[in-house]
C-alpha cells in the first residue's frame, strides 16, 4: 500500500495542486468562503444552544469560567474534518469518472488529492480556533496532542471515505444514505453538548454516543484543546492506530472494488 | 530456426475477451439491485471475443474494422483502461495511450500547469516531467500561450499540447486511436515524423484508424476485427484487401446496383434517337453498384432508334463530381461503327483495367449522326457511379494512366 502511494505521489500531488488552484478561482472571497461557512454555523448554534436551550459548557482549562462557543467550535472543526472527507471522497471519485474511462490511473489518486486540499481548510479552521482560545487566554502545551488526534481523525475518515466512494460509484444512492446518517450522527457525537451529559446513562442513545468512534475523536479534541487535559494514556495511540487500520482497510477494499471502475462510473 | 518467444513481442494478447453489461442491466441503485436481483448473463454483450495477437517489438501495428468492431476496446485493454474479462494481455515496457489527448486538462489551469497534471496522469514522476517540460512546450509550438489557461486554447492547440505530453513520456509502446486526424497540416506532419522517429528508435506503435491508405503506408502488420472477433492478421496489404473486399461485398448486399432509366418527359433532339437507359455492369455483364480501380467494367447504354439511321456516334462524357471533365468516350474516336441500325439497342462499353481512381463520376450521354455534327439526342446527368479502391490506396488525380517504367 505504502509503495503504491509513494510511486504515484506525483499524481496525488498533481490532483491536489489542480484542486487547490481551481477551488474558489472564480469567486471574489476565495478561501474566505471556506471559513465563512463553519463560522456561520458556529454563530447560529452558539446562539441557539447557549441562549435558547441553555446548554452549559464544561469549565475551560484555564479555570476561568466556560465558553460554549469555543467548546462548540472545537467539536465542529473535528466533525467537519470527518464529514468533509466522506463527502469529498464520494463526489471526487464520481467526478473523475470521465477521466478513468480515458486514462489508466488509480482512482484513489484524485480522492486523496482532494483530501490534501481539504486539510488546508482544516488548518485554517484550527488557526481560527486557536485564535478564539488565545483571546480567552486558554492556551496549553496539550495543544500539541491535537496533531496526532487530527491525523488519526483524517486517516479514519479517509478509510471510510474510500469505502463509501467505491460503493457510491456502484450505487448512486449511497451519497444520500450517507447524508442522512451523517445528519443523525452529528447529534450522536458530543459536539453540541458535553459528553458528561450522557455519561452514566444506560439508554440506547447514550450507548450509541459512547460507541460512536467520532465521539472519541471529538472528545479527545475537547480534552486537549478546550480543557487542556491529557486523555487516558492509551486513548491517543488507539486513535492513531485505529485511524491507520481504517485507512488501510479502506485502501484495500477500494483497490479490490475499483478494478472495472472506468466502466461503471 | 526456433519460433519467436514471448520476449520478442511488445504486446502479447492471448484469447482475450471483454464483456460489457448492457446499460439497462446495470444496477445503478440499491433499490434496483434489491428489487430485480443480479443481472442475467444472457443480456451481456461481448465487445471483444477470443482475440489472440502477438505484436512484435519495434513494429507498427494497425487495427482495422468497422465502427463497433471492438478495436478501440482492444486498444483500451492494451492500455490498461479496461480489464479483459477472459484471457490476458502481457505488455513489455511502458505503454502510453494517445487515446484521448489532453485527458484531464483543467480549463482554468495554464498550459504549463496542465503539462504537470497530464504528465503525472500518464505515469511520469515530477522529475521526469520537469526534465522534458521545455521540450514539450517547444514541440507543441505553444510557448507564447503556455501560461494562459487552456480554456482560451483552440481545440487544435489543446490537442497539440496533449500529443506533445504523451510522446515525451518516452513510451515503449504507443497506442494511437484516430488522434492523428486533428491539428493542422503542419502539426500532423510533425506528429508523423515523430512516429517514424519512434519507430526507428525501436518503439512499438499500435494504431487504430479508418484511414486505410494512411495505415498501408505506416504499418508493418495489420489485424482486422469484426464484431469483436479477429478475422485476419498479418501482412498489411493482404489484410486490408480482405477487409475492403468484405466492405464492398457488404455494401453490394445493402445498396442497389447502379442503373438509371430516363424519365419519359426528358426529351431532346428530333426524336429519331432516344437514350433510355444507363447502368454499370461487371466485366461478366452482372449489375454492380460500384466500379473498382484496375478492374474492367462496362458502361451499358440502351437507346431506341425510331427510323433506320446510318452509323451514329454515341459519346459519353465522364465528369468527376468535383467538376472536371475526366474523359470523353465515343465509338468514332475508337473506330467502332454501328452500321445501319433501327429499333432497340443495347451497347456495352468496356473500360479495360479501369484507370479511374476512387471517387464519384457522373455520366452524360450524347448521340450524334454519322457526320458527328448533328445532335440527335442528349441525356445530361444520366447517372452517377462510385469507383472504389481494391487495395486501400486512394491515389491522387483522377486516373491511373497505364504507365510502364523502363530503365536504359
Amino acid at each position: 500500500m505504502l509503495t503504491d502511494l509513494y510511486t504515484r505521489r506525483a499524481l496525488i500531488w498533481a490532483f491536489a495542486n489542480r484542486d487547490f488552484k481551481t477551488r474558489y478561482r472564480s469567486s471574489l472571497l476565495g478561501w474566505g468562503w471556506s471559513l465563512l461557512q463553519p463560522l456561520a454555523t458556529l454563530v447560529v448554534f452558539a446562539a441557539v444552544f447557549s441562549l435558547v436551550f441553555r446548554v452549559q459548557a464544561p469549565p475551560l482549562g484555564n479555570g476561568e469560567g466556560s465558553s460554549y462557543a469555543a467548546f462548540l467550535f472545537t467539536g465542529i472543526v473535528t466533525w467537519n474534518l470527518f464529514s468533509s472527507f466522506l463527502n469529498l471522497s464520494m463526489t471526487q471519485l464520481k467526478a473523475s469518472g470521465d477521466l478513468l474511462k480515458k486514462v489508466q490511473f488509480p482512482g484513489w489518486a484524485p480522492v486523496l488529492g482532494a483530501s490534501i486540499v481539504q486539510l488546508v481548510q482544516v488548518a485554517l479552521e484550527i488557526v481560527v480556533l486557536m485564535g478564539l482560545f488565545a483571546w480567552q487566554r486558554n492556551i496549553g502545551w496539550t495543544w500539541f496532542l491535537a496533531i496526532p488526534i487530527l491525523i488519526g481523525t483524517a486517516l479514519f475518515a479517509q478509510g471510510i471515505g474510500l469505502i463509501l466512494a467505491i460503493l457510491n460509484a456502484k450505487f448512486g444512492d449511497v451519497q444520500y444514505i450517507v447524508a442522512v446518517i451523517l445528519g443523525a450522527l452529528y447529534f450522536l457525537t458530543p459536539i453540541l453538548y458535553p459528553i458528561s451529559m450522557v455519561e452514566g446513562q444506560s439508554n440506547l442513545l447514550a450507548t450509541v454516543v459512547n460507541i460512536n468512534p467520532m465521539s472519541w475523536f471529538v472528545q479527545s479534541m475537547h480534552d486537549v484543546m478546550y480543557s487542556l487535559t491529557v486523555p487516558t494514556w492509551w486513548v491517543i495511540p488507539s486513535l492513531l492506530v485505529g485511524g491507520f487500520i481504517t485507512f488501510w482497510i479502506g485502501f484495500v477494499l477500494f483497490n479490490r472494488g475499483s478494478e472495472d471502475l472506468g466502466e461503471y462510473l | 530456426m526456433s519460433a519467436p518467444g514471448k520476449a520478442d513481442f511488445a504486446v502479447s494478447i492471448s484469447e482475450v475477451g471483454k464483456r460489457f453489461k448492457r446499460h439497462s442491466d446495470r444496477r445503478g441503485s440499491l433499490k434496483e439491485l434489491i428489487v430485480r436481483g443480479r443481472a442475467k448473463n444472457e443480456e451481456d454483450f461481448w465487445a471483444v471475443r477470443d482475440v489472440s495477437i502477438d505484436i512484435p517489438k519495434g513494429s507498427v501495428y494497425g487495427l482495422i474494422g468497422h465502427n463497433g468492431s471492438g478495436k478501440s476496446t482492444l486498444l483500451k485493454m492494451i492500455g490498461g483502461i479496461y480489464r479483459p474479462t477472459t484471457g490476458n494481455i502481457v505488455t513489455d515496457g511502458r505503454v502510453a495511450a494517445l487515446i484521448e489527448l489532453g485527458a484531464g486538462f483543467h480549463p482554468d489551469m495554464s498550459g504549463r500547469e496542465n503539462i504537470q497534471l497530464n504528465g503525472s496522469l500518464l505515469g511520469m514522476s515530477r522529475k521526469e516531467i520537469g526534465a522534458v517540460t521545455d521540450e514539450i512546450i517547444d514541440f507543441s509550438g505553444l510557448s507564447e500561450f503556455i501560461n494562459e489557461p487552456v480554456k482560451h486554447y483552440s481545440s487544435g492547440m489543446y490537442v497539440r499540447l496533449g500529443f506533445a505530453v504523451a510522446v515525451h513520456m518516452k513510451p515503449d509502446v504507443l497506442l494511437v486511436d484516430e488522434v492523428l486526424a486533428v491539428g493542422d497540416e503542419e502539426f500532423q506532419r510533425k506528429c508523423f515524423d515523430h512516429l517514424y522517429a519512434l519507430r526507428k528508435a525501436g518503439k512499438t506503435i499500435i494504431v487504430v484508424s479508418h484511414g486505410l491508405g494512411q495505415l498501408e503506408g505506416l504499418c508493418d502488420e495489420v489485424a482486422w476485427l469484426e464484431h469483436g472477433q479477429l478475422q485476419q492478421a498479418g501482412n498489411t496489404t493482404d489484410t486490408i484487401a480482405a477487409y475492403l473486399h468484405r466492405v464492398n461485398r457488404d455494401e453490394a448486399a445493402r445498396n442497389p446496383n447502379i442503373t438509371a432509366t430516363r424519365p419519359e418527359d426528358d426529351r431532346a433532339g428530333n426524336g429519331v434517337v432516344r437514350v433510355t437507359k444507363a447502368e454499370i455492369v461487371s466485366a461478366a455483364g452482372d449489375p454492380i453498384n460500384h466500379a473498382e480501380t484496375g478492374a474492367t467494367f462496362n458502361l451499358r447504354v440502351g437507346f431506341d432508334v425510331s427510323e433506320s439511321i446510318l452509323g451514329p456516334n454515341l459519346r459519353i462524357a465522364l465528369q468527376h463530381d468535383t467538376g472536371p471533365l475526366v474523359s470523353m468516350i465515343s465509338n468514332h474516336a475508337v473506330g467502332y461503327d454501328f452500321g445501319t441500325i433501327e429499333g432497340e439497342q443495347l451497347v456495352d462499353i468496356a473500360i479495360e483495367g479501369n484507370p479511374l481512381l476512387p471517387g464519384r463520376y457522373r455520366v452524360h450521354i450524347d448521340v450524334f449522326d454519322y457526320t458527328g455534327s448533328t445532335l440527335l439526342d442528349t441525356w445530361n446527368d444520366a447517372m452517377e457511379f462510385p469507383v472504389r479502391s481494391q487495395s486501400g490506396e486512394i491515389g491522387q488525380g483522377f486516373v491511373q494512366l497505364p504507365a510502364r517504367f523502363h530503365r536504359h
